[in-house]
């Protein structure tokens, strides 16, 4: 409630400043968006539940469908947490799960579960380069980029698709895949609005857009995200649904075990 | 229409130059709006079926041309030293304009699959860095070879050549990309040799050549021909006439081609080379007639006037039949060659007119002085003049041996013809020993070749390739492919899914195999996603959907002949080895379209001759009122056609789009000596009571000396195409001094020697025959005598 008082009030300032002067405003604290941000998005209560449909669209207008659940329980708030993922679509991959210990410190662990070998693998892919189930989604798109690899800056205050934003650049602290990114913080949820990433030449590498933002057993949700890649027309829509939080997930569901045989009172229809 | 000609140009010589002029400048400000086309696709109308299954195939695969840059060294490339340097030249490809990114393959951008610790698989890049010692540069080459992806694509299996694959946005790129990329290696290099191949850069290469051929070979030959004329009439402001009338033609020729918007191909491009010869040989036997009366005569006018009276029918003869040589290209599938054929036509029928407009008032407009001691002094000092009455003594008193001789020169040219073996290979358009070339052979001799086609499977549902006899028939399919001769690499989906299997289980014996249920090959391809690899890299070989799949196939040779011989191959095989229910088998790819127009061209061309040796048979028996005179008309085209085209079976050299094109023109020049030939024999012989041997003492003093003249000037006139860097330009060249050759010799020798068996009656045509303009002028002719 005090953020929304406050971003009202913001927002008719703001309003009423344009006309006149520059908003005088001090500078928001970039890191310190950057952190509440990310932490609102990928550690918001203590564990919780999705079940997540994903549409992949490539340039011809063809799509293909991911169909999960998954599951997410925070060890460190801002630090480990892991995830554990069973698919119900494509159709043939039924049954195969996945599971990742994420670690900000060093690399994160994963292992998938193939039904038809009924074998435990480990997975090892780079997870900045690596897509997540063939879509526009990096691994690390989807348990979130740590804010303590870049060094942020505050740029401006602006309206972005529907919201009211902070915007805030970002570079890298060492070498990495992109250049620069822009990251638009949503003034009344402030949970990420949109991101783009540039590559050195100041060419988008790919955008990500958030475009339904509701409030779920009191932590704002991003419900809707949608990945585009510009320059392979490639876009991927995930839609989060039947969102649980703090429902006490044990941690015993994050362990080869369960990647066999999916706990039952989480996965549906088995 | 005889008198109307020379009257027009005679009485208003300027308003005639001033409406040439004209419409010279309107065409000569289109030539600037020139567009270049060097893609042999467009051999093919874009709707024909090949290229519509190609185009549908590299967009469901996303998939793109390429140049391919070789690296080769005699002891290894696998060395940190050289894996460096390709290194840097990969990063400066990634940055380069027209160069797809993300679709270069070369060791720091393709994906290998791995063992992963603890049993998994990890898909990662194949050169993650650049290896520090020489024992990880080896490893890398190890990992290719352990990957049926990438083995042979890649590397050879010695490591003595590495081969980088560039995807190029468009075809017309490849010549400024292949320019850049040389650059970078010249920047910085060892001991190693890099090459550059691939069909587009030879495409686009050969474009820009071909501007350089059209600038030299071409202005060569027309400055040779101008000296050759000079040679026989001595006076240049004479001899300028048919080389304006030439460059008018092909102003306007190519003007109104660019300017109708149509793209110079390889074959427009030598229409000028076609154009000027055939321009200048109406003018050489105006100029030869002017020359040899205008002394007799009293003006020009009269001079002109007898001219035209005399050449007007041979001169439309001539030039209409080579017009049908020409317009009958139309008829050929292949859009190039039709252009090629209708605005060659054109030409010749505006080289037709000018030379009855544009020479008669050209040489009214000449101050007399030029023309003071024309025709007077050097008449019968050129030199061919002794020797043809020697020809013709000879032909017509062994005229047995002669018709023999002829006889078996043509069955035995015939059996050549036989022997033709149809092929074409952009490559093979630079001479042995070109960059181009070399980098071809060297990169093909390590590799297993930088020829790619495609072969895509289809089904018709989503995911009809999960099913284990879908893919078990692909499978068996690609292992046929891999067997054919020529065939250096085949790959596909499978490769991946028997890689992941083995892989995955810790590399067992006899796990390299297809998966054996639908689960299984659907969740090694999600797995494969899962640990790493592009969703890109799979998508070039199955479709999102999975309901098509495509193997890649790389060929030693492009030579079209070596590319159908493996479809075929495999065609054979689907034949007796039908794959499932619902299953369709396509090729594609830029090697495989190269095999259909050029079976295309092979028929298309048989065709367009056979139609119109028949039209221009038709029109011989029209002009002569005879068959017997119409079938002695064809023996020199016939002759000249079997002689050429059966050395071209006979010596093994291969049959490709010039050598089909030159076909019209064969029949186009040959036609027109034996017209000139029997035309002007015929009107001697009326005038000469019938007397055979003076016929022919009188036709091998003037008339044969012009068509002489035309043989030794067309034929030397195309001698410095001989040393142009393109092979189809040298091939032309040599077809024109061939032409030139064999027809003139058949006319000179063959047609003398049949005619004297020729009752007088065929000779002379209808005796009783109403003509008007031709007894008035024979009546006239005798009085001034």
């Amino acid at each position: 409630m005090r953020k929304f008082i406050l971003s009202t009030l913001l927002v008719s300032g703001l309003d009423a400043a344009t006309a006149l002067t520059p908003a005088r405003a001090q500078a928001p604290d970039a890191e310190a968006l950057m952190k509440e941000a990310h932490l609102n998005m990928y550690y918001a209560g203590d564990d919780g539940s999705a079940r997540v449909k994903m549409v992949i669209t490539d340039k011809n207008g063809k799509t293909r469908e991911r169909d999960f659940t998954i599951l997410r329980k925070d060890f460190a708030e801002g630090g480990e947490q892991r995830y554990y993922v069973y698919f119900y679509e494509p159709n043939d991959v039924r049954r195969t799960t996945f599971m990742a210990w994420k670690n900000p410190d060093g690399d994160d662990s994963r292992w998938i579960y193939v039904p038809s070998l009924d074998l435990v693998k480990p997975l090892s892919a780079n997870d900045k380069k690596s897509s997540f189930v063939g879509s526009d989604f990096a691994y690390e798109d989807v348990s979130g980029r740590h804010w303590s690899d870049d060094t942020h800056k505050f740029v401006r205050e602006e309206e972005k698709g529907g919201f009211q934003t902070w915007v805030i650049e970002s570079v890298p602290r060492s070498g990495d895949y992109f250049a620069k990114k822009v990251t638009w913080i949503d003034q009344g949820s402030r949970l990420v609005a949109r991101e783009e990433y540039f590559d050195g030449k100041g060419e988008v590498l790919k955008v990500l857009e958030v475009t339904k933002i509701e409030t779920v057993d009191g932590h704002a949700t991003a419900l809707e995200r949608r990945m585009t890649t510009p320059r392979k027309q490639n876009n991927t829509m995930i839609v989060f649904g039947s969102i649980d939080y703090d429902q006490g997930i044990s941690a015993d569901i994050f362990t080869e075990r369960y990647l066999k045989s999916p706990p039952r009172q989480y996965v549906a229809g088995q | 229409m005889k008198r109307i000609f020379p009257g027009v140009p005679i009485r208003h010589p300027k308003l005639v130059m001033a409406i040439i002029a004209v419409l010279t400048v309107g065409a000569a400000l289109q030539l600037p709006k020139i567009k270049i086309d060097t893609d042999p696709e467009n051999m093919l109308p874009a709707d024909e079926p090949v290229r519509v299954i190609h185009r549908a195939v590299e967009e469901a695969f996303n998939l793109n041309d390429f140049l391919v840059l070789g690296v080769v060294d005699e002891r290894t490339v696998f060395t940190p030293e050289i894996l460096a340097r390709v290194q840097t030249i990969t990063e400066a490809l990634r940055d380069m304009d027209g160069v797809i990114a993300d679709d270069i393959l070369a060791p720091s951008e393709v994906d290998d699959i791995l063992p992963e610790e603890g049993g998994g698989i990890r898909v990662q890049t194949l050169m993650e860095s650049v290896p520090a010692s020489e024992e990880e540069a080896q490893q890398i080459l190890v990992q290719i070879r352990e990957n049926p992806i990438l083995r042979g694509k890649l590397a050879s299996d010695d490591g003595k050549a590495m081969a980088l694959f560039i995807p190029l946005e468009s075809k017309d790129v490849a010549m400024e990309v292949g320019q850049q990329v040389q650059a970078i290696i010249g920047r910085d290099r060892g001991a190693e040799q890099y090459y550059l191949a691939g069909l587009p850069v030879a495409q686009d290469t050969f474009g820009a050549a071909m501007f350089q051929q059209m600038a030299v070979s071409a202005p060569m030959a027309f400055l040779l021909i101008f000296l050759l004329m000079l040679f026989f009439f001595r006076r240049w402001k004479v001899v300028m006439a048919p080389m304006i009338l030439s460059m008018i033609t092909v102003i306007w020729t190519m003007g109104l081609l660019i300017g109708m918007g149509y793209t110079v191909h390889i074959m427009s491009s030598m229409i000028p080379i076609f154009l000027i010869p055939i321009a200048v040989l109406n003018s050489i036997h105006i100029l030869s007639s002017v020359h040899a009366n205008y002394h007799r005569k009293e003006s020009m006018a009269e001079t002109l006037h007898h001219t035209t009276r005399e050449l007007f029918l041979p001169m439309a003869f001539t030039s209409l039949t080579t017009v049908v040589g020409f317009a009958s290209l139309v008829v050929t599938p292949i859009p190039p060659v039709q252009v090629f054929g209708a605005f060659v036509a054109f030409g010749v029928f505006v080289a037709w007119i000018l030379s009855l407009v544009f020479i008669p008032a050209y040489a009214m407009l000449m101050p007399p002085s030029v023309l003071d001691k024309f025709g007077q002094t050097h008449e019968g000092e050129a030199a061919p003049e002794t020797y043809l009455h020697k020809i013709r003594h000879f032909a017509v008193k062994n005229r047995v041996a002669v018709l023999a001789g002829v006889s078996i020169v043509m069955l035995i040219a015939g059996y050549g013809v036989t022997r033709i073996v149809v092929n074409d290979n952009p490559v093979n358009w630079f001479k042995p020993g070109s960059p181009l070339r070399v980098a071809d052979q060297v990169m093909n001799q390590h590799l297993p070749g930088t020829y790619i086609v495609y072969v895509e499977l289809s089904g018709t549902d989503e995911g009809a390739f999960l099913d284990p006899a879908w893919m078990g028939w692909a499978e068996r399919l690609q292992n046929q492919i891999g067997q054919q001769p020529n065939v250096g690499a085949a790959s596909s989906v499978v490769d991946v899914l028997k890689k992941v299997q083995y892989e995955l289980l810790n590399r067992e014996p006899g796990s390299a195999t297809l998966a054996d249920s639908r689960e299984k090959i659907a969740q090694y391809l999600f797995l494969y996603e899962m640990s790493g690899g592009s969703p890109d890299d799979l998508f070039k070989f199955i479709t999102p959907g999975q309901d098509r799949i495509n193997i890649w196939v790389q060929m030693h040779r492009g030579d079209n002949q070596q590319v159908r011989a493996a479809v075929e191959g495999v065609d054979e095989w689907i034949a007796d080895n039908p794959p499932p229910a619902g299953l369709t088998v396509q090729w594609a790819g830029l090697s495989y379209i190269n095999v259909k127009w050029q079976q295309l061209m092979v028929t298309g061309m048989g065709k367009s001759l056979a139609g119109s040796w028949v039209v221009v048979l038709v029109m011989m028996i029209i002009l002569f009122r005879s068959l017997r005179m119409g079938l002695l008309a064809m023996v020199p085209l016939t002759a000249t056609i079997l002689i050429t085209y059966g050395w071209v079976g006979l010596s093994g050299r291969n049959y490709d789009m010039p050598i089909a094109v030159l076909s019209s023109l064969s029949l186009g020049l040959a036609i027109d000596f034996a017209i000139h030939f029997l035309q002007r024999t015929r009107d001697i012989y009326r005038q000469h009571n019938e007397n055979f041997e003076r016929t022919m003492t009188v036709f091998f003093h003037e008339p044969a000396q012009a068509l002489a003249r035309n043989i030794v000037v067309i034929a030397l006139g195309f001698i410095p195409m001989f040393f142009a860097s393109l092979v189809p330009y040298i091939t032309v060249g040599a077809f024109f001094f061939a032409i030139m050759a064999i027809a003139g010799a058949a006319t000179l020798v063959i047609m003398p020697a049949a005619l004297s068996y020729f009752p007088a009656r065929v000779i002379s045509g209808y005796r009783h025959r109403v003509a008007g303009g031709d007894s008035l002028e024979k009546a006239a002719t005798a009085a001034r005598r």
